[in-house]
């Protein structure tokens, strides 16, 4: 995909030839995005130049596909993927605001107005925006027993416009739980401590989650167990392989019986870390049947793990870092960076650990952990892209879970949002504003509209006989947001439609500023990083 | 098993990858010819080092190399990401949309479909995937035969035609199978890709976002596997801005796998000398230079900067046997026998590949058992060694420099060629002509030498030949080591043509020139003896001095344009005398004052 370029060299150009070339730069970039938008919009399947396919139905996804080339078009883009990383949400209505912003001013500025005064009155509509949000988001009270029912809604909303029904609504369930797992009261989030997976297998809806861990590794013995019950987890980063230190090198030795001399002291200091652990092992599985399961972010080397099976015990090497403490987390015990600190507090548990295998592939399960903060979610696929474009609504769907938690408030979704604010600035507002700022005040209200519209038109409304059925039903007193089935007002909160409050906030601050800027265009810096040069 | 994993990070670093894997697919592929060259057969190369084995979902098994390689979205040409063996396993259409409602088919079901315009695969690739596809199909009838080879003939040269003059992409010319994991594409951040030029926007790329998190756990699946990685050969081209990705990458390296060894070739295309000459770019690529020098020697246990702001040997076109000669005592570029066009990197990076599978030749040799006396190979040795050798020695220096005879002489030298030693070119920039360092550390590997015309020497005969070398040369290093093996390089296909014409169909070289093309390629040359060398020597002292110097001028020589610059690449001014600091302590190496210190230890 790639947008038209359009002349690099802003510079050369007359100012309004600039401000034209900006315009018209967001509006290319809104119109490639605004397909995207809600539970209608339309999955895009991108087929690149040597067959490989990528789906996707996110803002996020699709900019970072495209091949942007014009320096406007890569500010708003940016500003749209940093809506992304900070909030998670709302790329495409970010897209979508800022090139409506621009097709507003348009009109005035080319009936003469200067663009100074109509960014004057988006500051003021901005500010008076955000105060409204403040007194019509929905408090939600998240105290130790978090609203289960509110943080699915939320949830399913997003999910519902990256996937179709039936696989959001299942996966509505498995975010919602996965983040409560790892929750921890008084603590930031860290969704990090949600493993997502993936295994490449028949089909989508096999997804679930695993509470506990799955590794994509399996040991590399045969005759470790494949599959165990009531094990103890030993989580360490020890190395329990030979490694030559350099001044083993073969020159260094006056003899061989020298060289082996020192190998032999090398291999003996590995092998009794090893047998550390095998004692530990003997001391906790001695009468009973329990068994022992250790995971190395180290290397384990064919003899080492010779020992380790011969003593019984399962043995992974080469763990993630990151899975060093979702493991503590899943299944207890403490990380060792060292056998002399082996203790049996030291050790974890899970009811069972089995492996699976596909092709080259393996993977561990490790399950039935008492009192996990951490989880894991499987996603199954037939195919890469299918399963990409799923994790991507995973992280949608856990960071929108997040939000809510983090933000004790949540925002009617549907362009209820949108269009009562419209009418609060168009009727609140604007008289309170001295001169021709109000036509600021007026474009940006008129602005906020491209998201019920957008919506509208996703679903093959007419978007005027939509935004005059939602704007009269507002007048009447009522919070409205669009049936996407029927175009009729619906009441979002009926319908469990929901959206972040953190990400609308993003949105209203974000648009105006880089609105502002493109066009107050002699002010203009550089089209941000990727401009920079030596100079 | 000594397993080596590869990275291969950036555009030139991947077009020698590319040529340096087909070296390895063909010899590959001569070992199980039925009645090949049984010089391959019973090389004693122990490929596994280089390659895994595995199995696809449906249990299909699969040899495939061990590597990673970083490179720019949209930079595989027609190549599919998931490389060719493992197609999708599901029998369903991969272009249903499961996760939607609606089907392409069908308009109203909000699925749309944007095609990029399909890369065409070029005549080789096209061959490639036919043989492939009709491996059976073998001609049964014996005149039907000898009309398909000389059928071959003519399409072989078509498709080497097509090499030379238009490879666009480090695909075009691979022949080899990769792994699923081993192809990752960078996202370009909407960057132009031709500027790409600096430390600073690499850096830009992996800023936030999972793309380093995602890089590291490709090379954990490859390292996981392996029980006793013997290192890692890093390849980057240094030019630009994978400098940075690179070094993020070895720096999770260093973090992870503290232990393996690292050698780290930093590759160079002759066209990354061809830049803007306006002064404040050429600041800018000073300090780009000194930065990333900086940074990537901090990260790895053996440096070799690789890359020639020209390997043409210009004078010698068309002269005469006679005064070659003369030429090949004094000139310093590289061998009159190589016609390099500095333009094609396909070009270029074929002779960095060919050097780069020498070095690598003895850390796939079979190590010496209680009684080994292999008659294939001699002188086996693991990266740790090597490391070893070269940078543990009483002078600590990591920075060598690489030299390469391609092909070097026979050994009984008829043409008056001189000593193999007397053959080997610098591929290292900038380095110090006339050195005679008498600490000097060396290590050199020759393969498939020729003994007289196209009879191939022996192992000891190698060995003898390069001990009165040694011997006979004005200065000696203080240690040399040799490995030596039987087994020369071969000519895949999609090896360019720049050999001259004196280059014979084994590598010999022959003088009484049958006229013939200008340039000669895989279609007249099977293989080729190769000699390569590290060097660590004094020879590399103005190549580093040149960019401690440009850090101390540019750089911490208070405030200015460049000290904004360097900000402006996430380096504080701690940082930057940080990186002075380790330069400098490079540079000590050579100081014969901390000599007498390093000595005792
Ligand atoms: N069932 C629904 N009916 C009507 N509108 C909905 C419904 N569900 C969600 N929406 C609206 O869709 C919009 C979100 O759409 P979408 O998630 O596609 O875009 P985004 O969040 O702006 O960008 P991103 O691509 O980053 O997700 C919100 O305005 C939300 O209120
Ligand atoms: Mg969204």
């Amino acid at each position: 995909m790639s947008l038209r370029v359009l002349n690099p060299n802003a510079e050369v150009l007359n100012k309004s030839a600039a401000l034209h070339m900006n315009i018209n730069a967001a509006k290319g970039l809104q119109d490639v995005l605004k397909t995207n938008l809600g539970p209608k919009g339309t999955i895009k399947m991108l087929v690149g130049g040597a067959g490989d396919i990528k789906l996707t139905k996110d803002g996020n996804t699709l900019l970072k596909e495209m091949q942007i080339q014009n320096p406007t078009a890569i500010m708003i883009a940016r500003t749209a993927v940093a809506q992304d990383e900070t909030s998670g949400d709302g790329t495409t209505s970010t897209v979508l605001f800022i090139g409506e912003l621009m097709k507003q001013s348009e009109r005035y500025i080319d009936e003469g107005m200067h663009p100074r005064v109509l960014v004057d009155g988006f500051e003021i509509a901005k500010r008076a925006t955000l105060e409204f949000l403040e007194k019509f988001k929905t408090p939600v009270v998240m105290g130790d027993t978090p609203d289960k029912e509110i943080l699915k809604m939320v949830a399913r909303t997003t999910l519902r416009t990256k996937l179709y029904e039936g696989l959001a609504d299942q996966l509505t369930d498995i975010v919602v739980n996965g983040v409560l797992c790892i929750r921890k009261p008084d603590e930031p989030i860290d969704l990090f401590m949600v493993e997502i997976m993936h295994m490449r297998h028949k089909f989508d809806v096999d997804t679930r989650l695993v509470e506990g861990l799955v590794l994509d590794h399996g040991s590399r013995h045969p005759d470790m167990k494949r599959r165990a019950e009531n094990c103890y987890i030993l989580t360490c980063n020890v190395s329990l392989e030979y490694e030559k230190s350099e001044i083993n090198a073969g020159f260094f030795y006056s003899n061989a019986e020298q060289r082996e001399k020192m190998v032999a002291a090398e291999r003996h200091q590995v092998d009794e870390r090893v047998k550390k652990i095998i004692e530990l092992k003997n001391k906790v599985c001695s009468g009973n049947d329990n068994n022992f399961v250790v995971i190395n972010q180290k290397g384990i080397d064919p003899p080492s793990l010779d020992l380790l099976a011969r003593a019984g015990i399962i043995a992974l090497r080469r763990a993630k870092r990151r899975n060093m403490e979702r493991l503590v987390l899943a299944c207890g015990g403490e990380a060792v960076n060292s056998v002399d600190d082996l203790t049996e507090d030291c050790l974890g548990w899970a009811g069972l650990v089995y492996e699976h295998i596909l092709g080259e592939e393996k993977y561990t399960f490790v399950e039935n952990v008492k009192n996990p903060r951490s989880c894991t979610i499987l996603i199954k696929g037939p195919n890469d892209h299918t399963i990409a474009q799923i994790k991507d609504a995973v992280r949608d769907g856990l960071r929108s879970v997040k939000n809510t938690l983090e933000d004790e408030a949540v925002v009617l979704g549907a362009g209820a949002f949108e269009v009562a604010a419209r009418q609060h600035l168009v009727s609140n507002i604007k008289k309170t504003v001295q001169g021709r700022a109000q036509l600021g005040v007026e474009a940006f209200a008129d602005a906020l509209l491209v998201v019920p519209k957008t919506l509208a038109e996703n679903s093959g409304l007419d978007t005027q006989d939509v935004i005059i059925a939602l704007t009269g039903e507002h007048d009447r007193g009522n919070i409205v947001g669009l049936n996407h089935h029927t175009g009729e007002p619906i009441d979002p909160q009926m319908e469990g439609i929901f959206d972040n409050y953190s990400v609308k906030r993003q949105i209203i601050n974000s648009g105006p500023v880089i609105a502002s800027q493109l066009l107050l265009v002699d002010e203009v810096i550089r089209a941000g990083r990727n401009m920079r040069k030596p100079t | 098993m000594r397993e080596l994993v590869t990275i291969q990070v950036g555009t030139f670093a991947n077009y020698v990858g590319s040529h340096f894997w087909n070296f390895q697919d063909e010899l590959l592929g001569l070992t199980e010819v039925p009645d090949g060259d049984p010089i391959y057969k019973n090389s004693s190369l122990d490929m596994d080092v280089l390659y895994r084995a595995g199995e696809t979902q449906q249990g299909i098994p699969t040899y495939c190399p061990r590597l990673i390689s970083i490179s720019f979205q949209g930079s595989l040409g027609s190549l599919s990401l998931s490389g060719s063996l493992f197609d999708d396993i599901s029998s369903s259409d991969p272009t249903d949309i499961l996760t939607w409602q609606g089907l392409l088919t069908n308009e109203t079901g909000n699925v749309s479909r944007c095609m990029a315009e399909p890369h065409k695969k070029n005549l080789f690739l096209q061959s490639l995937s036919a043989e492939e596809h009709e491996i059976l199909d073998v001609s049964e009838d014996d005149s039907g035969e000898v009309m398909c080879s000389s059928q071959r003939q003519v399409q072989d040269k078509d498709r080497i035609e097509c090499l030379e003059t238009d490879v666009k992409f480090w695909t075009d010319f691979s022949k080899v199978q990769y792994h699923p994991r081993s192809l990752y594409e960078l996202h370009s951040s909407w960057m132009d890709i031709q500027k790409f030029e600096d430390y600073g926007i690499g850096k830009d790329v992996l800023s936030g976002g999972l793309q380093l998190e995602e890089m590291n756990e490709r090379l954990r699946f490859f390292i996981e596997e392996c029980d006793h990685i013997q290192g890692i050969q890093f390849v980057v081209d240094d030019s630009g801005g994978f400098s940075s990705v690179a070094s993020e990458v070895l720096e999770n390296i260093e973090d992870e796998y503290t232990n393996t060894p690292v050698l780290l070739y930093a590759v160079r295309d002759p066209g990354a000398y061809t830049y803007a000459t306006n002064q404040k770019s050429s600041i800018g690529r000073s300090l780009h230079d000194a930065v990333s020098f900086s940074r990537l020697s901090s990260f790895c246990n053996l440096m070799i900067p690789v890359g020639l702001p020209s390997l043409r040997c210009t004078q010698v076109c068309g002269w005469s046997y006679v005064s070659l000669f003369f030429l090949i005592l004094n000139q310093g570029g590289l061998s009159p026998l190589l016609h390099v066009d500095d333009k094609k990197p396909f070009h270029s990076s074929a002779v960095y590949a060919a050097s780069i599978h020498s070095i690598s030749i003895p850390f796939r040799m079979e190590m010496p058992g209680p009684a080994a006396n292999s008659t294939c190979t001699s002188g086996a040795m693991d990266v740790g060694e090597i490391v070893h050798t070269l940078a543990g020695q009483s002078r600590q220096n990591m920075v060598t420099v690489l030299d390469v005879a391609m092909p070097p002489p026979s050994l009984t030298d008829e043409h008056n060629q001189g000593s193999i030693l007397r053959n080997l070119h610098p591929l290292t920039p900038e380095i110090r002509k006339d050195d005679d360092d008498l600490l000097a550390v060396e290590s050199l590997v020759v393969h498939g030498a020729l003994y007289s015309g196209d009879h191939r020497a022996t192992v000891s005969q190698v060995e003898d030949s390069v001990r009165v070398a040694y011997q006979t040369a004005p200065a000696k290093p203080m240690f040399s080591r040799l490995s030596v093996t039987l087994c020369p390089l071969p000519i895949p296909l999609p090896f360019p043509s720049i050999f001259g014409r004196n280059v014979g169909r084994h590598g010999e070289l022959v003088f009484n020139s049958v006229q013939g093309a200008q340039s000669r390629g895989s279609l007249e040359i099977v293989s080729i003896p190769m000699a390569a060398r590290l060097r660590s020597s004094t020879a590399i002292v103005p190549f580093v001095e040149k960019r401690l110097g440009d850090l101390r001028k540019h750089g911490i020589a208070r405030g200015g344009a460049s000290a904004e610059l360097l900000h402006t690449w996430g380096f504080g001014r701690d940082e930057v005398e940080d990186m002075g600091e380790h330069l400098s302590k490079l540079l000590m190496a050579f100081d014969p004052h901390s000599q007498t210190t390093s000595d005792s230890d």
